[in-house]
């Protein structure tokens, strides 16, 4: 099957493209900002912390100004989330066009992926300017694992909005559930605080959240600090298997969607 | 296997309302638990609506085809499993080569984006490698006539140049099967026209057409072979002109079978005494004889049969004639006519008769009756959609009337120079404009 998948991916590459372009495009349609809201949330939410952890609560970053150690795991978590939430409202908004036209549906929701990452280029040459301002230390040997935990974190995206936007075809409980579960993982992943805030016997168990090794991943390399390999490799064994799992489930259901009325 | 659409004794099942939520319906594709044969069938009949039921035939490439049909029997089920968009519960679809489906005029236009940026995204929806439609793009503006918009985003355009760009994309995909749904609707007459001479081209070059519509007069022209699909299943299959007969058989069984539901709706309950009530209408010919198909120019006699429950004094007599679509092609009544009504007795029966003259084009027409207050305060009772009928043309006559336009040479002579006096009254028209225009 993967090689099918890939396959049709390849023949409809021209498809994806040109519905990535389309999100892209209109979502900046007739705004003033632009491009620039890609910066305005995960900056909001760094603010927002930055004043609750340095004013009220102190938390330990290692010595790296607070700002700059929650920015360079918000850019990353905004990707994540937002093309989460995104993909699992792919299929439902475009209906129309389902019910009425042959193609891969996973096209829809794998362009809202892609899309996404406009904006994360966006936020991220933000980080960089952060980064040389700050002088951070930053792993420049690393930097070659930055498209690898890049990877990693899409995978596990692509596989839970392929679960997603294939259940809220059926059921629209499922967006308000993804909306819910992204906020508690928010909190379940060390990106407002450092993980060594975790209790050192909760360890194992909290990187079982295989975004908590992404996010830690991202640290080590952009700030410095240890890698912890054991931990990225939960996150590449998860997001393979949720991938993996997603494009079947996703496939199963496919030839479903344009009946549901 | 040489054909380019074949559909082998296809069926297809809709669910009607929605799955209880569980993950075994969420995965009942995946496994399907084995089911007592009773439980089955009944639990079919309950949730499940059978769009099509054993619908068989073939095309062969260069044929064209067209569909016809009430509402609700299967057409667009039919280019659904076409366009590959579903698939059928049992029997097999094929198509062979390269198809394009006009199911929906502009999908995935984004309302935001140009003219420009949506016809790449269209022609890309609708299987064109880009490099294809740049090197169409300058034929597919032509086609639509839109410019000088090309830059606009296409939330500004008119309907009319919203559907002319859509199809214009659609027409220059040049599939070797085409699917047409009865999108054209949407256009004003001339683009019509651009569109099934389009169509008939594209036949010509062998390209594959299967044509959902109600306008029989297109498909008369386009689509020699036609099928008339009733209730989920092929009513009838051949010639086009015999299929338009046959439609109208299939509207009279539609019509029989909505006598036993009463008439749609509150509102026309509520503005309805009952009082007096009409019990039927037939379409008779000139002879008597009851019809369904009449020739254009023929006329008809729509006979009423009503009773009076209570008296009725001078009740106006209204008749209405719509299309399908719901235009209102002609509605008279008593009133306008200036015919005075009898008072109908308590407790009586009557019948009345309209003659009418059906200068129409061909095509299907629903007739609607209603019987009102004297004061037209309210109505004693009234149907909407009473019977349809057919109408079939006598030519090729298109649009909605029959002007039965007679064609002569009034005068032929040698061309003369022309007359200084030409431009002199066309200087005098322009005068009395301006004059106009000043006052």
């Amino acid at each position: 099957m993967p090689t099918l998948v890939f396959r049709a991916l390849y023949d409809y590459r021209d498809l994806l493209f040109a519905w990535t372009g389309r999100i892209v495009r209109a979502r900046y349609q007739q705004s003033i900002l632009g491009g620039l809201w890609a910066i305005v949330q995960p900056a909001a939410t760094v603010a927002i912390f930055t004043v609750l952890f340095t004013r009220f609560l102190r938390v330990d970053t290692g010595g790296t100004p607070y700002i700059l150690f929650s920015y360079a795991a918000m850019v990353p978590w905004t990707l994540f989330s937002a093309s989460i939430t995104d993909m699992v409202e792919s299929l439902v908004t475009n209906m129309n066009l389902v019910t009425r036209i042959y193609f891969p549906r996973d096209i829809l929701v794998i362009a809202a992926l892609l899309a996404r990452l406009v904006d994360f280029a966006i936020a991220f040459s933000i980080l960089i300017v952060l980064l040389a301002l700050y002088q951070a230390a930053v792993n420049l040997p690393g930097l070659l694992l930055l498209p690898a935990l890049l990877a990693i974190q899409l995978a596990l995206a692509l596989g839970i909005g392929l679960i997603g936007a294939a259940i809220n075809v059926f059921y629209r409980d499922v967006k308000h559930l993804v909306a819910l579960g992204l906020q508690i993982w928010l909190y379940a992943t060390p990106i407002i605080y450092p993980a060594t805030l975790v209790p050192e016997h909760l360890r194992g168990v909290y990187f079982l959240n295989p975004m908590a090794g992404v996010i830690q991943g991202y640290r080590a390399v952009l700030l410095g600090g240890d890698l912890h390999a054991p931990y990225l490799a939960v996150s590449v064994v998860a997001a393979a298997l949720v991938l993996g799992f997603g494009f079947w489930f996703f496939k199963r259901m496919e030839h479903q969607f344009a009946d549901v009325v | 296997m040489s054909e380019a659409v074949h559909f082998d004794h296809v069926s297809k099942r809709y669910r009607i309302g929605r799955p209880p939520l569980s993950l075994k319906n969420l995965l009942g594709g995946l496994r399907r638990r084995p089911e007592t044969q009773e439980r089955a069938q009944e639990r079919a009949q309950q949730r499940y609506h059978w769009a099509l039921r054993d619908v068989d035939f073939s095309l062969q490439p260069g044929q064209s085809l067209g569909i016809i049909g009430p509402n609700g029997a299967g057409k667009t089920t039919i280019l659904k499993l076409l366009s590959k968009v579903t698939y059928p519960t049992s029997g097999r679809v094929a198509v062979n080569g390269r198809y394009s489906s006009l199911i929906e005029l502009g999908a995935g236009f984004h309302p935001d984006l140009t003219g420009r940026e949506n016809v790449y995204l269209n022609g890309i929806i609708l299987g064109m490698r880009r490099a294809e439609i740049a090197r169409r793009f300058d034929d597919i503006v032509q086609f639509a006539g839109i410019g000088q918009y090309l830059d606009t985003p296409v939330k500004r355009y008119s309907s009319g140049m919203y559907a002319r760009l859509g199809f214009a994309v659609a027409a220059h995909v040049d599939p070797e099967v085409l699917i047409v749904d009865e999108v054209l609707a949407v256009g004003d007459m001339a683009f019509r026209r651009k569109c099934y001479d389009r169509m008939a081209q594209m036949i010509k070059n062998g390209t594959t057409l299967v044509l959902v519509t109600h306008d029989f007069s297109a498909v008369q022209r386009v689509t020699p072979r036609c099928l008339v699909m009733y209730r989920g299943q092929i009513a009838f299959d051949g010639p086009a002109p015999d299929a338009t007969a046959e439609y109208s058989n299939i509207l009279r069984k539609a019509a029989q079978a909505r006598s036993d539901v009463p008439e749609n709706g509150a509102l026309s309950q509520m503005v309805m005494t009952h009082a007096a009530v009409i019990e039927g209408v037939k379409l008779l010919r000139e002879d008597g004889t009851p019809a369904f198909t009449f020739v254009a120019g023929e006329t008809v006699r729509v006979r009423m049969q009503l009773r009076f429950h209570e008296a009725a004094p001078a009740p106006i007599f209204a008749c209405s004639l719509r299309q399908p679509d719901g235009q209102i092609v002609y509605d008279y009544t008593t009133g306008w006519a200036g015919v005075a009504t009898p008072t109908f007795e308590p407790d009586s029966v009557a019948e009345v008769e309209f003659a009418l003259t059906l200068n129409l084009v061909s095509g299907a027409y629903q007739l609607g009756v209603d019987l009102a207050y004297a004061d037209l305060s309210c109505y004693y009772d009234r149907m909407v959609r009473a019977v349809d009928f057919v109408v079939v043309g006598r030519d090729g006559a298109r649009g909605v009337a029959d002007l039965q336009a007679r064609f002569g040479v009034v005068h032929t002579a040698p061309a003369e120079p022309a007359p200084p006096g030409a431009s002199l009254r066309a200087d005098a028209r322009a005068e009395n404009l301006s004059v106009e225009i000043s006052k």
